[in-house]
């Protein structure tokens, strides 16, 4: 899978423009291999989404960790997370398989949807019913007293498959149409 | 007994694997549930006869009062006797009778077996759903082992018309089951008989169980199908459509006379239909050239003959039913099964093309001899005795001697087409080639010797028949009669009548060919097979005028009369409703007022809009305002995740317009259509509008939940943001359902866009092969490019 | 006690006249926008059925347990948002695809639906003895 995409790439319109070296990034940080075409791409909204980038996926962990008490959970943190990967995608263009996260999203879906199904089912080994929650207590250097919910992981769950939800949406809605744009050579409106 | 029956099914679902290597053996192994509910029965048949057959009940969703029910009694017995007795032997028969490995045989097997068990559960049913259960799952085998492969369009038709009659009889019987059980305050047909109910349910159920006993026993004006069903190969017509399934009717009004006794119209209508069936069929049979529609026309007349019988009600009738259930079970087992020889080994069944086959198959000869002496009433065969003892029982004045003329009738064409059929399947015939037919193995002349075999003791045995059919016939009658059967009663009417029913018929088969001439000539008239034709296809006629007229495909018009429906009846409740609409106030606080005609400024935008982008940003305004809506409602967690879902749906909205053209490209509908959907839409607004301050206005304190989830999040949960802990904890259920939705559509989503990308690709990879295989050069440069 | 919020009232109606009118046109995108528009709606109604005034945010300790908003019809809304979106976004790929083969995005009566309408003005025209035969053996195939 990962070779087609490599060679419709190279394949693609867009490698016949002409492409100047200088102005590739030097470093991959946060960027996927694929840069847009240079006409397309704007230097100041990748610098900004650079920056912002880890920024916003704390916020969101913020988001993920604090809805226990306050305005948050696990629906809310990965949509920011989400919100983060499709500020990403304007301004790098394609997400792919050589991005700095790897994981492909219907695996991330997965994952999500494993969690928290298993966290559902993690009380009926210890003799609870299913989907009932505990809170364990304790402490850590450094950090002191931590308390944590079970009911925490159903959330950790969510977010992971919001997060993959939307990278998928990225992958099929933004991708996926683009390349069917480029695959047609229509002028885009 | 449950268990017995469970057995068979059980069997029946790993004969499958069997049957494609091993045919033979797989029969083999078919027939050991039927042989063993054989060996059951008769170890349990003495305390049966004495009237303590052993009961069975499981109640498997008690509160709703459904359950199995079983119970082994004299009727049961004799039928169990016929099920399971034919069912052995038939099940052996097919194994030599099928081809090796054959599609059919593959087909056959499990569902003969299924079919033994479900019929041994419906003879053992006492409880009438029980047995209604039963009953539709004959239904459903009859119509797979009629259809078998469905290849020929006569298969089909005819499986399909089984399954049409029998059904609907079936589902107008459950009708009058439920009737029957709702008026008696029991489903347990023991129960019923000892407390019948009485009056116009009674009757009313007596005409619905009528139906559907009608149907299944191929009574006029329903008994076509019977013959139809002839198709289906011979062991599956003998055990169902002559020796088991098709009984099913006639046993179902011989189990329910006992509850049926008070209604007054039931013999008269069984003798009715039940003679002229038995006249209409049997006049039929001799005009048939195919040995086994002759066959199936006569066992449409002989069930006509039992239902008259089991209608009677009184102890000599129900004595001659249960005889007469025995005989007919053995000797048209035996000439069905003799046909299947016949037809296997000379490679016809037509009358006009067989000759001389007495001398190449002479044991399948005599054994169809005994059996069709035991269908004409020959002395000393189990015919005979049952005869005898249904012409005693209607010596009676007044409408019995019309039954009896009737019976009489009847009888003398049953001997007619008797003889028809010997003569036709085994004598010499001038001018016709004499078939060459192979001897027979074993195997197929076997079991028809074990039935006819069968004819002749039951008929010598005289003593043991009478202890089968009276320990039934006292129950019917209350008593115990004075009539025995027996070979040999004096010089009585009887006996005479048996005499005058041998001589006519033979008298009519010897006129039958001139007869048949005279037949060719009269006009076709009304033919049930013409009926049934005609009803089925006005039923399409009608179903295709109701559909074009309702059903006109335009989604715009289904919405509209959906949305009329919902003005109409919740809103019409709405306007005469109870609750008054109290303290009503403008906004809760200042800033809704502005939101709120930010909102509908956008909302209406949408609805104007005619570029795509514009209706897309305006619908995300009109997303954003009812965020602010939720922060001011006090909702933070709800306004985040508004906020967050409407830029994520913008987000998709303006990825997909990418490739979409700017304005809507549909066309611009006329004024007369635009005009009542804006109406439409207004009064659909309006409704809702006024629905919501109904609603809140009927709600006066907090909901006992929300109260319970406030209480209970901070121990339960440990969590302080109750929202969350609802999310999280409370209802977590139904937050897994929404994720897995969410990873659906994502599955969806993917699915529906990539395929022309995925199918692009394969285009792609095919070229690009064709280019390696013509230029290796240049592929193997691209593919170093594509490592780096 | 409860109160009724009239201009709420009035942004429902809209919203659900609005989301009603587009759901009747032809074109695939403007029924989307209505089913989002209608899901806007739902989940306000969903506050507004609620029936308590906008309180404070149901979170324990920042406010007294009767001064707060109830937090069921909350966590059914979010629940419904999230679905709305998910649902919106099939919508918008099925869309994308109808436009992807079919070169429009309307919705066209339904082919089967049509069929059977010619079938039965072919039938009612000609009612001749040809064509009932035709349709028993239709019926009894």
């Amino acid at each position: 899978m990962t070779e087609h995409e490599h060679r419709e790439k190279s394949g693609g319109p867009s490698s016949t423009e002409s492409w100047f070296r200088s102005d590739a990034p030097a470093e991959r940080w946060l960027l996927s291999g694929y840069s847009r075409d240079s006409r397309e791409r704007t230097i100041l909204l990748e610098l900004v989404v650079r920056v912002l980038f880890p920024t916003v996926i704390v916020f969101s962990l913020y988001l993920l960790f604090a809805g226990h008490s306050r305005s948050g959970g696990g629906f809310s943190g990965g949509l920011v997370a989400g919100q983060a990967f499709v500020l990403r995608y304007l301004a790098g263009g394609r997400l792919d398989d050589s991005s700095t996260f790897s994981m492909r999203p219907p695996v991330l879906i997965g994952v999500g949807l494993t969690i928290a199904v298993l966290m559902g089912f993690l009380p009926v080994l210890f003799g609870g019913l299913v989907l009932e929650s505990g809170t364990f207590a304790f402490t850590a250097p450094l950090l002191g007293k931590i308390k944590i919910a079970s009911n925490l992981f159903l959330d950790v769950g969510v977010y992971l498959l919001i997060i993959g939800v939307v990278l998928d949406l990225l992958r099929t809605l933004g991708s996926g149409v683009e390349a069917d744009i480029a695959a047609s050579g229509e002028e885009r409106r | 007994m449950l268990a017995l029956v469970v057995a068979h099914l059980l069997v029946s679902l790993v004969l499958p694997g069997l049957t494609g290597r091993h045919t033979r053996i797989a029969f083999g192994v078919a027939a050991l549930p039927p042989a063993a509910a054989l060996c059951w029965v008769l170890a349990h048949s003495r305390a049966v006869l004495s009237g303590a057959g052993p009961v069975e009940a499981v109640n498997w969703a008690g509160p709703l009062g459904l359950g199995f029910a079983f119970r082994l009694d004299a009727l049961a017995l004799v039928m169990t006797l016929l099920v399971s007795g034919i069912g052995v032997l038939v099940l052996l028969y097919a194994g030599w009778y099928f081809e090796r490995g054959s599609g059919d045989a593959r087909r056959s097997a499990p569902l003969l077996l299924a079919f033994a068990g479900v019929m041994l559960g419906l003879v053992l049913a006492d409880d009438l759903l029980t047995l209604y259960v039963f009953w539709e799952l004959t239904t459903i085998c009859s119509f797979l082992l009629v259809g078998q492969s469905g290849v020929t369009r006569e298969s089909r038709r005819s499986s399909l018309q089984a399954l049409l009659v029998t059904a609907l009889g079936g589902l107008v019987m459950l009708l009058g089951f439920i009737v029957l059980g709702e008026a008696g305050g029991s489903y347990r047909i023991s129960e019923l008989a000892e407390n019948p109910p009485t009056g116009a349910p009674l009757s009313v159920a007596a005409g619905l169980i009528l139906a559907g006993a009608f149907t299944k026993s191929a009574q006029l004006p329903f008994h076509n199908w019977l013959p139809a069903a002839m198709v289906a190969p011979t062991p599956i017509s003998t055990y169902l459509h002559a020796a088991s399934m098709v009984k099913a009717g006639v046993f179902l009004i011989a189990r329910l006379a006992p509850v049926l006794a008070g209604v007054a119209f039931l013999p008269a209508v069984t003798a009715v239909f039940g003679i002229a069936t038995m006249l209409v069929a049997g006049w039929r049979a001799l005009r048939e050239n195919d040995l086994k529609l002759l066959l199936a026309y006569g066992t449409v007349s002989q069930l006509g003959f039992m239902t008259v019988l089991a209608g009677s009600g009184s102890y000599t009738g129900s004595l001659a039913v249960a005889a007469m259930l025995l005989a007919h079970g053995t000797f048209k087992a035996t000439l069905f099964l003799a046909t299947g020889v016949v037809d296997h080994q000379a490679g016809t069944r037509d009358i006009r093309e067989l000759s001389g086959v007495a001398g190449r198959l002479p044991w399948v000869t005599t054994v169809s001899v005994v059996a069709a002496m035991s269908m004409a009433g020959l002395p000393p065969m189990v015919g005979f005795v049952a005869k005898e003892a249904a012409f005693e029982a209607f010596l009676g004045g007044g409408w019995d001697v019309a039954v009896e003329v009737g019976l009489i009738l009847g009888s003398m064409l049953t001997v007619a087409y008797s003889a028809r059929m010997l003569w036709g399947a085994f004598a010499v015939k001038p001018g016709v080639r004499r078939n060459e037919a192979d001897p027979a193995p074993a195997a197929l002349w076997i079991p028809p010797a074990v039935t006819a075999l069968g004819c002749l003791a039951l008929g010598v045995g005289y003593p043991l028949t009478d202890a089968l059919t009276s320990a039934y016939a006292g129950r019917i009658a209350g008593h115990e009669g004075e009539y025995h059967l027996g070979l040999w009663h004096g010089f009585n009417p009887p006996l005479a009548f048996s005499a005058l029913t041998l001589l006519g018929g033979l008298a009519l088969f010897a006129l039958n060919t001139r007869l048949n001439r005279r037949r060719e000539l009269l006009p076709a008239g009304m033919s049930a097979q013409h009926g049934y034709e005609r009803v089925m296809g006005s039923l399409e006629r009608v179903a295709v005028g109701v559909t074009g007229r309702i059903q006109v495909g335009s989604l715009p018009t289904y919405l509209a009369i959906i949305l009329l429906t919902v003005l109409v009846v919740p809103g019409s409740v709405l306007l005469f409703r109870e609750t008054p609409v109290e303290n009503l106030r403008w906004w809760d606080r200042m800033l809704q007022l502005p939101l709120a005609l930010v909102i509908l400024i956008a909302a209406a935008g949408v609805a104007r809009a005619r570029r795509r982008m514009t209706a897309v940003l305006l619908v995300g305004v009109v997303g954003y305002g009812i965020g602010g809506m939720f922060v001011l409602g006090g909702g933070p967690d709800l306004a985040l995740t508004q906020f967050l879902v409407e830029t994520l749906t913008l987000v998709a909205f303006v990825l997909v317009l990418r490739r979409l053209p700017a304005r809507f490209t549909e066309t611009e509908s006329s004024r007369g259509v635009r005009v009542p959907k804006v109406l439409l839409a207004l009064g659909g607004g309006v409704f809702v509008g006024f629905a919501s301050l109904i609603f809140s206005s009927a709600r006066d304190t907090a909901s006992e939940v929300s109260v319970q989830y406030l209480e209970h999040a901070e121990e339960g949960t440990s969590a302080t943001n109750v929202v969350n802990a609802i999310i999280v904890d409370f209802r977590a259920f139904d937050t897994v359902g929404e994720i897995s939705v969410l990873a659906v559509t994502a599955t969806g989503v993917a699915s529906l866009v990539l395929t022309a990308r995925s199918s692009r690709r394969r285009r792609h990879a095919r070229s690009r092969r064709d280019i390696a295989v013509t230029s290796p050069g240049t592929s193997s440069g691209e593919r170093g490019s594509e490592v780096s | 006690m409860s109160s009724v919020n009239l201009t709420m009232a009035i942004v429902l109606g809209g919203l659900y006249a609005t989301g009603f009118y587009l759901l009747l046109q032809r074109s695939l995108m403007r029924v989307l926008l209505g089913i989002v528009i209608l899901g806007h709606g739902a989940n306000l109604l969903l506050q507004q059925a609620g029936g308590a005034p906008a309180g404070r945010p149901p979170m324990l300790g920042e406010a007294p347990v009767r001064l707060m908003s109830d937090p069921l019809p909350q966590a059914m809304a979010l629940t419904a948002i999230v679905i709305t979106f998910a649902l919106t976004t099939f919508l918008l790929a099925l869309a994308y695809r109808a436009w992807q083969l079919l070169g429009h995005d309307e919705v066209q009566d339904d082919v089967e639906d049509r069929r059977i309408r010619r079938l039965e003005s072919e039938l009612a025209e000609g009612e001749s003895a040809e064509n009932e035969q035709e349709l028993d053996s239709e019926a009894t195939r």
